[in-house]
């Protein structure tokens, strides 16, 4: 290309350039005008609320996003808590912008997955082969031995906005400095193994299974499954056993030396720490020491 | 007398023979998408006509006095396209102004009247057709307007009386929305080469 046609081509082009230029620039003033003279008048404390959220649009409020939670709180102020990836923190800066006093927001929210089963301690019947989401697994009854565990195809894997859950051999694994508290995950699961929880303490102490066999079944299924022998009962009224499961009162749990020791009594190693710091999982005694310790 | 008879003529033609939406099939997406409630479908009829007005006139102005002028008919698109993009934005602030249960009520569709082909569609049936008077433009124009007002409201007045009809199961929802816009098509079609 020469310079007589680049030449050329500048003086094809500019018109056209110029037009532009021009048309863009008349509409611009004429818009300005306009929106100057039509403008709204928007609830400052809208505003104000809207930059106080997170921004991450999870949804997790029950709203479309972070802006339309903003509108319904500044209107209902009784629509306070509903930001669990803000937690109370969030809850606190809303409540101030809207003049409010906020008692007792609660603890944030974080999931547990009920079930410590990795793919070599459950049992299967066969080798599934299909389509690999939980959801389409679990509509088949034989798809493992144990019909409350963890699948481990990571639904809520896919649901967590946050890389925040990880499937780690066959479990569902939350990676607790990543977690938002959103809910997805929970909401995810085919099973219902995710529960939000509120973590009153950095690592919170969780029965990881939710089996309702009987003892002997479990046992006969999953290596660290809960036999519902209640032993962690006799130690703190904070354990209880329903349906064949131990259950653990996450709302009065104080970490203390009652629930330790249900901690190192657990035959199968079911109750475990969970949280940013957690200690790992306790191995599963030997089925010998596990019937010393329940003679 | 003469200059009158080809107005009215151009503007029933525009109405009723070329409708866009029946004959030209333009601006199918807020014909199917804002035609659930009357009140809602009049709104965007309105909405519609004042910037396919607004955009009809600018750009016949700017085609004839710039553009033709000057050899850039290549860049009619681009400026079409601005020209109704920022009438769109005037809409938007002012409906949003004067009338916040609509603007919250139409959503997205709002500011999607800036896509709808329909608009896009007449500016440049205005220049294919070779309107050389302004005034016929802006009555085309207006015309069009009103004619994707009356294809929408009929539509959402059929649409308001079929969720209390008996419609078949599997023909529920989208299927008979667009059974019923292809039925209207038909109708329209009878006008036909009444003019032009």
């Amino acid at each position: 290309m020469t310079l007589a046609d680049l030449y050329q081509l500048w003086n094809s082009a500019w018109p056209a350039g110029a037009t532009m230029l021009g048309l863009g620039s008349g509409f611009a003033v004429v818009l300005l005008i306009a929106s100057e003279k039509l403008k709204v008048q928007v609830d400052p404390k809208i505003e104000q609320i809207d930059g106080a959220l997170p921004q991450i649009d999870c949804g997790a409020c029950g709203f479309a996003g972070c802006t339309s939670y903003a509108k319904a709180v500044a209107e209902k102020p009784n629509l306070i808590g509903k930001c669990a990836p803000g937690g109370p923190e969030t809850a606190g800066k809303i409540a101030e912008i809207l003049n409010l006093q906020v008692s007792d927001s609660g603890a944030a929210q974080r999931p547990i997955v009920h079930c410590r089963a990795h793919a070599e301690d459950k049992t299967y019947y066969g080798q599934y082969q299909g389509i690999l989401t939980c959801t389409a697994a679990n509509a088949l009854p034989t798809i493992q031995a144990c019909k409350f565990g963890c699948i481990g195809y990571g639904d809520c894997v896919s649901a967590c906005k946050f890389d925040a859950l990880h499937n780690i051999d066959g479990l569902a694994t939350v990676d607790y400095d990543k977690c938002t508290g959103c809910t997805a995950c929970s909401k995810a699961c085919p099973r219902n193994l995710i529960e939000m929880v509120p973590f009153r303490h950095e690592n919170m102490m969780t029965v990881a299974c939710s089996n309702r066999e009987t003892g002997k079944a479990t046992r006969s299924m999953c290596k660290v499954g809960c036999i519902a022998c209640g032993l962690c009962v006799k130690q703190t009224d904070l354990f209880s056993v329903q349906d064949n499961s131990a259950r653990l009162d996450y709302e009065k749990y104080q970490p203390n030396e009652q629930a330790e020791t249900a901690f190192n009594k657990c035959p199968t190693g079911v109750i475990i720490y969970r949280g940013p710091s957690a200690p790992p999982p306790r191995q599963p005694k030997q089925k010998s020491a596990a019937k010393t310790a329940s003679a | 007398m003469d200059t009158l008879n080809i107005l009215l003529m151009g503007f029933i033609s525009i109405v009723l023979i070329n409708n866009l939406v029946f004959t030209k099939f333009l601006g199918i997406c807020p014909y199917l998408g804002v035609s659930g409630r009357i009140d809602m479908a009049f709104g965007m009829g309105m909405a519609v006509t004042f910037v396919v007005t607004l955009s009809g006139t600018l750009t016949w102005l700017i085609d004839h006095l710039i553009l033709m002028g000057t050899p850039l008919e290549v860049t009619r698109y681009v400026c079409f396209i601005m020209v109704i993009a920022g009438a769109v934005q005037l809409v938007e602030m002012y409906v949003r102004k004067f009338f916040p249960s609509l603007y919250e009520s139409f959503g997205i569709f709002l500011p999607l009247i800036t896509t709808n082909c329909a608009i896009l569609g007449l500016c440049l049936f205005i220049n294919l057709w070779e309107v050389d008077n302004l005034l016929e433009a802006v009555v085309l124009s207006f015309g069009s307007g009103i004619g994707f007002t009356m294809a929408i409201c009929i539509m959402a007045g059929i649409r308001e009386n079929l969720n209390l009809a008996d419609v078949p199961e599997c023909l529920k929802g989208a299927p008979i929305t667009l059974i019923t816009a292809g039925l209207l098509t038909l109708a329209f079609m009878g006008f036909a080469g009444m003019i032009r």
